[in-house]
């Protein structure tokens, strides 16, 4: 029998290949940054443990791997829902647009305000953006030209600033914490400062910055043992560990939820995510689960967001978010940069 | 009717079809021949080859349906192809039926498709090998559109964050892959220090020392540090090894980072002693014994015709097992991933944190940049300097054991 | 004889001891490791295996429907695990006469009430601990055996956390693994050892397999990714394309094993059975295949042990996401057991360490049986020729 059964075999798994191009699916597909991806989980794990449908699968494939993923094309082949911690860019919108991507909606679901810690025992600190920035940047200018940053102790910065040596633990190149740190600290000081060419967000590369991963346990174990260092990460991370570090208050506002959403507190970003409306009546379960993700059990002020050490929007701004994206609003090109 | 129903149905509908096709090439062989003739085969054999006739055109056609929907050329609805394979099956059947007279060899005829079929499955592994180049070559080719060869190779900066300057055009120096290849230099060159002796010492020992008791024990102890996955020396590498790294390093006054090289190192060095000593022990068992008798017979000790004979003879294959080390060292990226850092240092200093090639190649595509930016393009860039880094070791290795069986075989 | 001088068979005697020490200490290294590591991780994963259960009142009220952690008193709702809250309101709307009722029972706690009762780190406000301590004296707390590591998937909730989805998911992809790499691996070496010419092109494809089992997964994981994702279409993070790419990995691990189980028959074998008149494939069908078949199942074993303890090309493929229900069917998406494990170690919340270490010691009990079961059958039915 061997023979014919290999023949069947071989011609069943072609024709399961072949049927799978055009498969329907019941689960939700959410792809996209990983520092939404806690929370998003969370949702549907609710959604799974609580409804009838089936618990969507979430993917933490970064902010720009899952607008590869989202932007690929319409079809239950592709995910529903892409997280972000930053907006689409345009060039990504035309993307999609090529592949017949037109009609998505967007969320604005919170904030994630990035922290400057350090050791609970360390004499507390107080920076500015350009102290900070200063400590990071790549090269200072200096009687009209770059040099390399010369600074290796904070009160080189600043006289006021306490005799410690730089040793920043931070975002590696690839991840969103990085580009939000570059683009609210780095960039701005650096067109404040002039001297350098348009867009400079170059950070330094020697011993004072350490790139480390931000889900990595270890950056807190460096931080507890060193009491010189001060790392620079997500606001959620910081509340996970505030038994053993403490925060540097910047432009001298210390970072909580209050000083987050309200945008006094400089450092901090917004999260989204994007859902393709062509979806709905294809994938079921989508409509209930961007309705939960949006409900204030989840986004509000005590709900589940802010457990998971992100910060809601504010109560008004919750409700034009949530009437955006459930009143299926389009994304427009014009809206983008 | 959904595609799944129709592969169902197919498969369904073609296996009684193919056992029908069985019983009619055997039966009518029955019928024809009163006197079986041994060398043409038995009534079975005729049924076997019916049955072929019928798949053989079948797959054919769905092999082409599938590639031609793949290609986009066109894509036949489900049902149409399902009838249009059964009409193919049943005028195989009949066309294979026919041919079957008192002479015909099925035999020779089955042994022709099935030689075919074994040859099209060895031939897998070409295509595989074709399909891993031309998946990395593609989008390599693109990332060294925007960057040049030579300073990917040679520059000695890897910021591909900053790289992209705000007109868009790309400052090529900053995609220096050098401390990337610096990285998982420095962390193969720590594994093979831990790998290499260890191995071969335990090969040494187990085919030159233990008693078969020993051994007994030996042999399967190694195996299972084999058996363990690398996700989980990445864990331990991370967890456990680090913490004790910085620990003895501050004991002896030093400073070590978190996500030093050391650890990763060490680790991936335990991971390769049973390649190492497997590797290390066939070639040294493959050593004549009439070598080592010559030797004891002159009243040499065992380590000196260890040391004198047996590893002389047995050095390239030594050699070959320690390449294909490297190699696994190499492309090892669990490990690398868990507990290696992801900073690209130039450093001479094994208790800084490094990044290397994998490291960088799992971040590009969980990171957290724009599809289209040429980070992710590099991945590619870097994925190909992997392969050709481990093609090259692996087909030397293979070169030189092979010659080494040669010598001995 | 030259070398009779005593001093210098002394010296010889003292180096030939030193060697055999050496010799002996490497294997001594590597056993030390194994016994340190096992240690370890086995120590890291007791805890995980019992999990805190806290006695508390539920009150079956309407407000639950809204809010679940309503249903027990403001004091102990930071206590108790959401996992079991929010199914409250399904229970109360399933049987309605359960409003207004009070009933006690024994609840999952949360992991920070866990790790702290556990004696590791947590995040607990003082009041909480204050409350807790209060509890203690009460003997509104016990451990109990952690079943939900077992017969629940992925949570979010530490104290949820599970295994379940991953092994099942596991278990697909071995499958699909299987189908595909032993029938092609066989019939690839079949071909090679009995029918293959002797030519170049034979001898090119021979030293292309040996270089594929020795090519770094991470490159099976782009082409994964390339092939089946992106060509063929089939769904990212599902188990055919999980399996087919560890397939294509596992693939020349399979032939080199056949080739080798199949080598190690005799010609005699071969030359009885041709000489009675069987074709060449009979000759393989009826004896070097029997023959050969535990050599085959070992290195099919081993081949497949390798396999489902793989993580990077799977990260490629999309299996390293959060699913947390079993998968259904091959096409469905699904995790596996190391890339829980890694996601789970790369999680931030502290309580998921220990479940690591439990994972680990799962698949590690997994991988380790496979292991055994191919050594078992090397040693009953190998035949030495």
């Amino acid at each position: 029998m061997a023979r014919g059964f290999l023949k069947v075999l071989l011609a069943a798994t072609l024709f399961v290949a072949s049927a799978s191009l055009a498969q329907a699916r019941d689960q939700i597909k959410i792809v996209g940054s990983s520092t939404v991806f806690p929370f998003s989980s969370f949702v549907a794990e609710e959604f799974g443990a609580t409804g009838k449908f089936k618990t969507p699968v979430v993917e933490s494939t970064g902010t720009g791997g899952g607008f590869k993923l989202f932007t690929a094309g319409v079809g239950t082949q592709t995910p529903d829902i892409s997280n972000a911690s930053r907006r689409i860019k345009r060039s990504e919108f035309e993307t999609a647009e090529q592949n017949g991507v037109t009609d998505i909606s967007e969320a604005l679901i919170g904030f994630d305000g990035i922290v400057v810690a350090q050791n609970k025992d360390a004499a507390p600190l107080n920076l500015t953006l350009q102290q900070l920035a200063l400590a990071v940047l790549a090269e200072i200018p200096k009687d009209g030209k770059l040099i390399p940053n010369p600074y290796t102790s904070w009160d080189q910065i600043s006289p006021d600033l306490p005799k410690r040596k730089i040793i920043v633990y931070g975002p590696p190149t690839s991840s969103g914490t990085r580009d939000a740190f570059e683009e609210l600290v780095v960039e701005p000081v650096a067109h404040k400062l002039g001297g350098y060419e348009k867009g400079y967000k170059k950070i330094r590369q020697d011993n004072a910055y350490v790139p480390s991963g931000e889900n990595d346990n270890l950056i807190v174990q460096k931080l507890t043992k060193d009491k010189e260092a001060v790392g620079v990460f997500g606001y959620s991370f910081y509340e996970e560990n505030q038994d053993s570090l403490s925060v540097a208050k910047i432009e001298s506002w210390t970072p909580n939820m209050d000083s987050i959403a309200s945008g006094s507190y400089p450092i901090s970003r917004s999260l989204y995510f994007y859902v393709k409306n062509a979806h709905y009546d294809k994938v079921p379960g989508l409509k209930e689960y961007v309705e939960l993700f949006m409900s204030e059990k989840m986004i509000g002020d005590n709900g589940a967001l802010k457990r998971i050490g992100l910060v809601p929007l504010p109560a008004a701004e919750r409700e034009k978010a949530r009437k955006k994206v459930l009143g299926r609003v389009k994304v427009t090109k014009e809206e983008l940069k | 009717m959904t595609s799944q129903t129709i592969t169902l149905v197919l498969v369904l509908g073609l296996l009684p079809l193919a056992a029908f096709g069985y019983r009619l090439g055997r039966n009518k062989w029955l019928a024809m021949s009163a006197t079986p003739s041994p060398f043409v085969g038995s009534a079975g054999i005729f049924g076997w080859y019916v049955m072929l006739g019928a798949l053989k055109p079948v797959l054919a056609l769905n092999l082409l349906a599938l590639v031609a929907n793949m290609i986009d050329l066109f894509s036949l609805p489900g049902p149409i192809l399902a009838s249009i394979s059964f009409v193919t099956a049943t005028a195989g059947m009949a066309y294979a039926l026919k041919a079957i007279s008192p002479h015909f060899k099925a035999r020779e005829a089955i042994e022709t498709t099935i030689r075919r079929l074994l040859f099209v499955a060895s031939l897998i592994s070409i295509f595989t090998t074709i399909g891993i180049v031309v998946s990395i070559l593609f989008e390599a080719i693109q990332f060294f559109r925007l960057v040049s060869i030579w300073d990917f190779i040679t520059g000695t900066q890897w910021n591909p964050d900053d790289a992209v300057r705000p007109d868009g055009s790309i400052d090529s120096t900053l995609f220096g892959a050098v401390p990337l290849f610096a990285g998982t230099l420095m962390i193969t060159f720590i594994a093979m220090t831990v790998a290499i002796p260890v191995g071969l010492f335990s090969a040494i020992c187990m085919s030159e020392y233990a008693s078969t008791l020993t051994r007994r024990i030996a042999k399967p102890t190694l195996e299972i540090l084999a058996g363990i996955p690398t996700v989980v020396y990445g864990f331990f590498a991370a967890i456990t090894v680090s913490p004790l790294v910085v620990q003895a390093a501050a004991f002896f006054g030093l400073e070590a980072e978190y996500t030093n090289a050391l650890s990763p190192g060490l680790v991936m060095g335990i991971m390769i002693i049973p390649l190492v000593s497997s590797l290390a022990d066939d070639v040294i068992s493959a050593v004549p014994q009439n070598l080592r008798e010559g030797s004891f017979a002159l009243g040499a000790f065992p380590s000196e015709t260890i040391k004198w004979v047996v590893l002389p003879a047995a050095l390239p294959g030594i050699v070959s097992a320690c390449l294909l080390a490297i190699s696994r060292a190499v492309g090892e990226t669990m490990i690398v991933v868990m507990a290696a850092g992801l900073q690209p240092v130039l450093s001479w200093n094994p208790l800084r944190g490094m990044t290397t090639v994998n490291v960088r190649i799992v971040d590009a595509f969980t990171g957290d940049q724009a599809f289209d930016s040429p980070e992710t393009l590099s991945a590619f860039g870097l994925g190909l300097a992997l392969l050709i880094t481990t093609l090259c070791l692996n087909i030397v290795s293979l070169v030189v054991i092979r010659k080494f069986r040669q010598q001995y075989e | 004889m030259l070398h009779t001088d005593p001093q210098f068979y002394r010296r010889r005697l003292a180096k030939e001891r030193l060697f055999r020490a050496i010799s002996y200490t490497a294997i001594a290294v590597a056993s030390v490791f194994l016994v340190f590591f096992f240690a370890d991780i086995i120590g890291q994963s007791l805890t995980a295996f019992s999990q805190t259960e806290i006695r508390v009142p539920i009150h079956f009220t309407q407000e639950i429907l809204d809010a679940p952690e309503s249903a027990v008193d403001p004091e102990f709702a930071p206590l108790v695990s959401r996992g079991v809250l929010r199914l409250l309101p399904g229970e109360l709307n399933a049987n309605p006469r359960l409003l207004g009722t009070t009933r006690e029972e024994w609840m999952l706690a949360t992991a920070e009430v866990d790790q702290y009762l556990k004696g590791k780190p947590n995040r607990l406000k003082p009041r909480d601990i204050r409350t807790i301590e209060r509890l203690q004296q009460e003997g509104r707390f016990r451990m109990a055996w952690n079943w939900g590591f077992l017969t629940r998937g992925d949570s979010k909730l530490p104290e949820m956390a599970g295994i379940l989805a991953a092994a099942v998911g596991s278990v697909y992809v071995l499958l699909v693994t299987l189908a595909f790499s032993f029938p092609i691996g066989v019939m690839a070496a079949i071909y090679l050892e009995e029918f293959a010419p002797d030519n170049r092109f034979m001898q090119f494809i021979e030293v292309n397999i040996n270089n594929l089992a020795a090519i770094p997964s991470i490159l099976y994981g782009l082409l994964g990714l390339a092939i089946f994702i992106q060509f063929l279409g089939l769904p990212r993070s599902s188990s055919v394309v999980g399996g087919l790419t560890l397939g294509l990995m596992t693939l020349p691990v399979i032939i080199i094993s056949t080739r080798t189980a199949i080598r190690a028959i005799p010609s005699s074998i071969r030359e009885g059975a041709l000489a009675l008149g069987a074709t060449r494939w009979q000759m393989v069908w009826d004896h070097i295949l029997p023959l050969s078949l535990p050599g085959i199942l070992t290195g099919t074993i081993i081949g497949l042990a390798r396999a489902i303890g793989e993580t990077a090309p799977l990260i490629l493929v999309g299996m390293v996401a959060y699913i947390p229900q079993p998968a259904s069917s091959f096409l469905e998406a699904t995790s596996v057991l190391p890339a829980q494990i890694y996601t789970w170690a790369s999680d931030s919340q502290r309580a998921f360490v220990e479940r690591t270490a439990a994972g680990i010691i799962i698949l590690l009990i997994v991988l380790l049986s496979m292991n055994a079961l191919a050594i078992f059958l090397r040693s009953k039915y190998e035949r030495k020729w």
